[in-house]
């Protein structure tokens, strides 16, 4: 599904990344932990195809294409999902509009028609309630006025229509309290299948315990300094980042 | 005098060889010298006027214009596509002249009038002319000089006019250079209610000169919904003075948007004479190209406990010219006033340009004024995520555009009229916006 090789990314010519490679198969989870500073966001960033960031050295493959010469619209119609970590206010533009048309942007790729207006609302409905949304909710400004929580939920039911190969959820846990956590931790699961992979970027461990990951990687100064399974996200919630570095992974201490 | 030789077309002299409209009437006669003398004293505005001196009449003195119209054909289908509103009263202009044949002004509800200026003249003796002032505006003079043609609408008291009004303003690019001189005065009696939309087209882009006066009298708690659409040819110059007098309790809405012109002057103007009276004062302009838009609003509150919402906003691009001045004068009586002013701009290039200047005159010391006035360019963060949801980069910045110009529209009541402007606003947007 996705392979990074030796990925380096700059901004105002600062070094980000610093060597990612990476490898996520079709079905998998992954949870990349770090801490702030890391590179995290950057390399949620740098998938998704946001402009500002130079990419120096290494390669990107995405079922089978180089991910990084495509424009981000471009990653979005074969697949790639990114939610995002503040998910943006866009008064004038109504949800259900949004959806529409990053839904029918995605069919014209696969080459089918639009859907028509019955069929896109059955499908928008049966979403809805996957992440307990009111209806009401589509024809409101997108995210205008929503609640952190609500945000975060109108981004997995973008996920959840989208139908995405590969899920980037860039700290979804950010601003959730327990209630919200888990309404959108059972939306992502429901959505979890042998065809799909998630990559979860996050600071926290506690998101795990909803979402449990396959693998989780450890994201330090721009490199993956230490991977392993959940039992990894636990030992960093005890132990603080800190010790990873010196770790005999990690080349950055 | 100086102003007036440099004119290219001899505009106080056509004065003379026409037949114009209401000759033979001794008030209409008396304005008419009144404003010619006016004319003749201080031509066209001039640069150095600090109204005029983001917007530059050169071009327009230099040109030739025809006052007579060649007989033009435009077929009833033809009208009927140019309208805004399928389910109206309608009246039509055909480069300059009331269209009878075009019009469906038949069957009229009780209460309500609607004539050309020439037979509605008898309607509105007391009123044409006190909504404006000629000294300050030579447009304004040469308009009472030259009015050819125009509407006439009047609503008696107590009355609700079930059905919109479009004037609908047609110029077919028949003859050559024709300048029209159009006046329309819309009288509302206590507490009768109309919505009114003026729409200005042309079928070709042939060079041509609007100027028309519309002048707006609202009664006690008379509501006035007023509409300005203006898409004329990129050759076109468009002037225009929309001036009203409210009486206490009254409403006007007016929206005016701007489109087509290669240049558009809008003097937007109202006086809240009697407490409780409201104005909503809107509008759009989207300029492109090389082409010039300019609105100079003015709100005056003169009375106590009267109240003002204004929100312009401007989407400009290439090489276009956005201008914005906005006046909101509170007198010395008017305590209490509730005053907001907004502009918001959007540049969509690196070569166009805005002048936005909100004006705040206080001269009360009891009142609430707010105002805000911003230029921005489009959000990157939105661009990113609408890309991001798969939309292309052109269909998510046409989306943006439409977003943020859509405020404006959302402020329009009427369902049929807002739809069919959106519809207006998203044609002009690249690859149809929403």
């Amino acid at each position: 599904m996705l392979e990074i090789k030796n990925l380096h990314a700059s901004v105002d010519g600062k070094e980000i990344l610093r060597g990612i490679n990476l490898t996520v198969n079709a079905g998998e989870v992954h949870a990349i932990m770090g801490p702030n500073g890391a590179g995290k966001s950057t390399l949620s960033n740098v998938l998704a195809g946001r402009d500002g960031y130079e990419i120096t050295q290494g390669t990107v493959t995405y079922k089978g294409e180089k991910l990084l010469e495509l424009k981000a619209e471009e990653r979005a119609q074969r697949g790639v999902f990114l939610a995002f970590q503040y998910p943006v206010e866009i008064p004038g533009v109504s949800n259900i509009y949004l959806l529409k048309a990053a839904l029918n942007a995605v069919r014209k790729y696969q080459g089918l028609d639009d859907l028509d207006a019955i069929d896109f609302l059955t499908l928008v409905r049966s979403k809805l309630e996957l992440v307990k949304m009111d209806e009401e909710f589509l024809h409101r400004g997108v995210n205008e006025g929503f609640s952190g929580g609500e945000k975060k939920r109108n981004e997995i039911l973008q996920m959840a229509l989208l139908e995405p190969s590969l899920a980037i959820l860039d700290e979804t846990d950010s601003g959730l309290d327990i209630d919200a956590m888990k309404t959108v931790s059972d939306g992502v699961n429901a959505l979890r299948s042998s065809d799909r992979s998630i990559v979860m970027i996050t600071h926290y461990q506690r998101l795990l315990d909803y979402i449990v990951p396959d693998f989780v990687h450890v994201l330090s100064n721009g490199q993956i300094v230490k991977s392993g399974d959940k039992e990894l996200a636990k030992e960093l919630e005890a132990k603080g980042y800190s010790w990873i570095h010196g770790a005999p992974e990690g080349q950055t201490a | 005098m100086k102003q007036l030789t440099e004119l290219a077309t001899p505009f106080a002299s056509i004065a003379e060889n026409k037949q114009l409209v209401g000759a033979d009437l001794v008030w209409l006669n008396d304005l008419r010298l009144q404003a010619l003398n006016e004319f003749d004293q201080n031509g066209l505005p001039a640069k150095k006027q600090e109204d005029w001196k983001y917007t530059s009449l050169w071009a327009l003195t230099q040109q030739e214009f025809s006052h007579n119209a060649e007989t033009s054909k435009l077929s009833t289908s033809q009208c009927e596509q140019l309208a805004l509103l399928k389910e109206c009263y309608r009246v039509v202009i055909v480069d300059g002249v009331f269209s009878e044949l075009h019009s469906q002004i038949e069957g009229l509800q009780k209460g309500l009038t609607i004539n050309s200026l020439s037979s509605g003249l008898d309607h509105v003796q007391s009123h044409l002319g006190q909504q404006i002032d000629i000294e300050k505006s030579g447009f304004n003079a040469l308009n009472t000089l030259l009015m050819n043609d125009g509407v006439v609408i009047t609503v008696d008291k107590n009355i609700k006019v079930s059905k919109s009004i479009e004037i609908l303003v047609v110029n077919t690019g028949k003859t050559d250079n024709l300048a029209t001189h159009l006046r329309h005065v819309i009288v509302l009696d206590e507490k009768s209610e109309a919505t009114v939309i003026e729409h200005y087209v042309a079928l070709t882009e042939a060079t041509s000169f609007t100027n028309v006066v519309t002048e707006v009298v609202l009664a006690e708690n008379a509501e006035l919904n007023h509409y300005k659409l203006q898409q004329e040819s990129l050759n076109t110059t468009h002037i225009a003075t929309l001036a009203a007098k409210q009486a206490a309790g009254s409403q006007w809405k007016t929206n005016s948007i701007s489109l087509g012109a290669k240049l558009a002057r809008n003097d937007v103007h109202t006086q809240l004479l009697g407490e409780q009276a409201h104005v909503v004062m809107d509008g759009l302009y989207l300029p492109i190209n090389e082409q010039h838009v300019d609105f100079h609003t003015r709100i005056d509150h003169v009375v106590p406990n009267t109240t003002s919402d204004e929100l312009f906003k401007g989407v400009i691009d290439d090489k276009a010219h956005g201008v914005f001045n906005g006046k909101v004068i509170v007198h010395k009586d008017a305590q209490k006033t509730d005053s907001n002013q907004q502009n918001h701009n959007l540049l969509l290039s690196r070569s166009c340009e805005i002048d936005s200047k909100p004006e705040l005159e206080i001269y009360a010391d009891d009142v609430k004024c707010a105002h805000g006035s911003t230029v921005g360019q489009m959000n990157e963060d939105h661009l990113f995520f609408l890309r991001s949801r798969g939309l292309d980069e052109v269909s998510a910045r046409s989306l943006l555009t439409y977003a943020f110009a859509v405020e404006v529209l959302e402020r329009i009541p009427a369902k049929d009229i807002r739809e069919a402007l959106s519809a207006v606003i998203e044609e002009r947007l690249p690859q149809g916006g929403k």
